[in-house]
């Protein structure tokens, strides 16, 4: 059962069968997510995988949405089994040609005091901010939380 | 906003942010180390006193949750993760549990209790699983409750006046007369969680 794990794992890496990315010059931004929280949930998490397809290394800045008050790029870290949370202050590099997730290492974007509950099924529209291709209007989708399902039915991945 | 006054707004914030401290007088910010150090499986540290109140906002003690093996978790509902992420698996396991699954009493206790109001733990916590209880209440009880217990947590300002919690990320597990039985981690696997589970409910 290992298996629900890597299913979690990739269900926040990886995108589902529908194409679902944004391109802006020479970066690709692949399948925009977030996961579903409990009705009065305060705080949303958002992910998403972002290639660089040029020679230079771009960085993620920000992230704006209509859809929360903010939105900041954070960092979940577990230390001597202290789970903490940290702002990704200087943004999220994406060296030349690479591809990187905020997602990875607990890394997320915490979409805080969304206006109003979303459901899986449900778009946020969200601008990501890079340093170098400037604002890319981009669409995250709801998606179920994958944990919820019993183990025996991870549908995602594998 | 001119630099100047955002950075007297900053100064503001510290001063407050210094003031909360001293009025919370040590209660919510414990200095333990991780994975509960200083634990002894043989003291029944789970049994000793508190009050608190459950989702449904009835208060409850140390002796509603004795009686039966149980499994602690402590987080707060601003955490996009961490929390979401170990309350949706164990309600995985709980699935697996099937019937045994009353044979366990499941504790989601709040480090944020002045965010986090019953009715707020009540819609959290049930969106997982109904079995789980969402505890909250005064922040010096859950302090009290957490130094009895060795579980740390403490609040991390953030930009903006707003704050964000750190707290213990592994679940608790206990047995029926309140003694450490052992913890629960997500990167340890599903079986083996299970294992553990199992073998706690075993022992009674
Ligand atoms: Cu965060």
């Amino acid at each position: 059962m290992q298996k629900l794990i890597l299913a979690l794992a990739i269900a926040v890496l990886t995108a589902p069968a529908q194409a679902h990315d944004f391109t802006s010059g020479s970066i690709f931004i692949e399948h925009p997510m977030i996961q579903e929280a409990p009705p009065n949930a305060p705080v949303l998490g958002g992910y998403v995988t972002i290639y660089n397809n040029g020679d230079v290394p771009e960085r993620l800045l920000g992230i704006e949405s209509k859809a929360a008050e903010k939105v900041e790029l954070h960092q979940s870290v577990v230390t001597d089994g202290i789970a903490r949370m940290e702002p990704l202050a200087e943004g999220m590099e994406i060296p030349a040609g690479a591809t990187v997730s905020l997602g990875d290492d607990g890394t997320h974007a915490m979409f805080i005091k969304p206006d109003r509950r979303y459901q899986a099924g449900d778009e946020v529209a969200a601008t990501l901010i890079f340093e170098n291709a400037g604002p890319v209007e981009v669409v995250f989708n709801v998606e179920e939380r994958s944990a919820k399902a019993a183990p025996n039915h991870e549908g995602h991945g594998k | 906003m001119t630099g100047k006054t955002s950075t007297g707004m900053r100064k503001l914030r510290i001063v407050l942010w210094a003031l909360v401290v001293i009025a919370a007088g040590g209660a919510g910010f414990l200095a333990y180390g991780p994975k509960p150090t200083g634990v002894s499986e043989v003291e029944a540290i789970y049994a000793k006193p508190f009050q608190l109140v459950d989702q449904n906002g009835a208060a409850v003690t140390e002796a509603s949750f004795l009686g039966k093996p149980s499994a602690w978790f402590y987080g707060f509902t601003h955490c996009p993760d961490v929390c979401p992420t170990a309350l949706a698996e164990m309600s995985a396991l709980l699935e697996e549990l099937g019937p045994d699954a009353d044979k366990l009493n499941v504790v989601f206790v709040s480090v944020d209790p002045e965010r986090d109001t019953p009715e707020i733990m009540k819609e959290y916590v049930e969106y997982f699983d109904d079995r789980i209880t969402g505890l909250t209440g005064d922040l010096a009880q859950i302090s009290t409750m957490a130094k009895d217990r060795y579980i740390f947590f403490e609040k991390e300002p953030m930009e903006g006046g707003d704050y964000l919690m750190g707290h213990q990320a592994s679940i608790q597990l206990v047995t029926a007369d309140g003694r450490f039985f052992g913890t629960l981690a997500t990167e340890e696997g599903f079986d083996t969680r299970m294992a553990k589970l199992r073998r706690l409910i075993g022992q009674g």
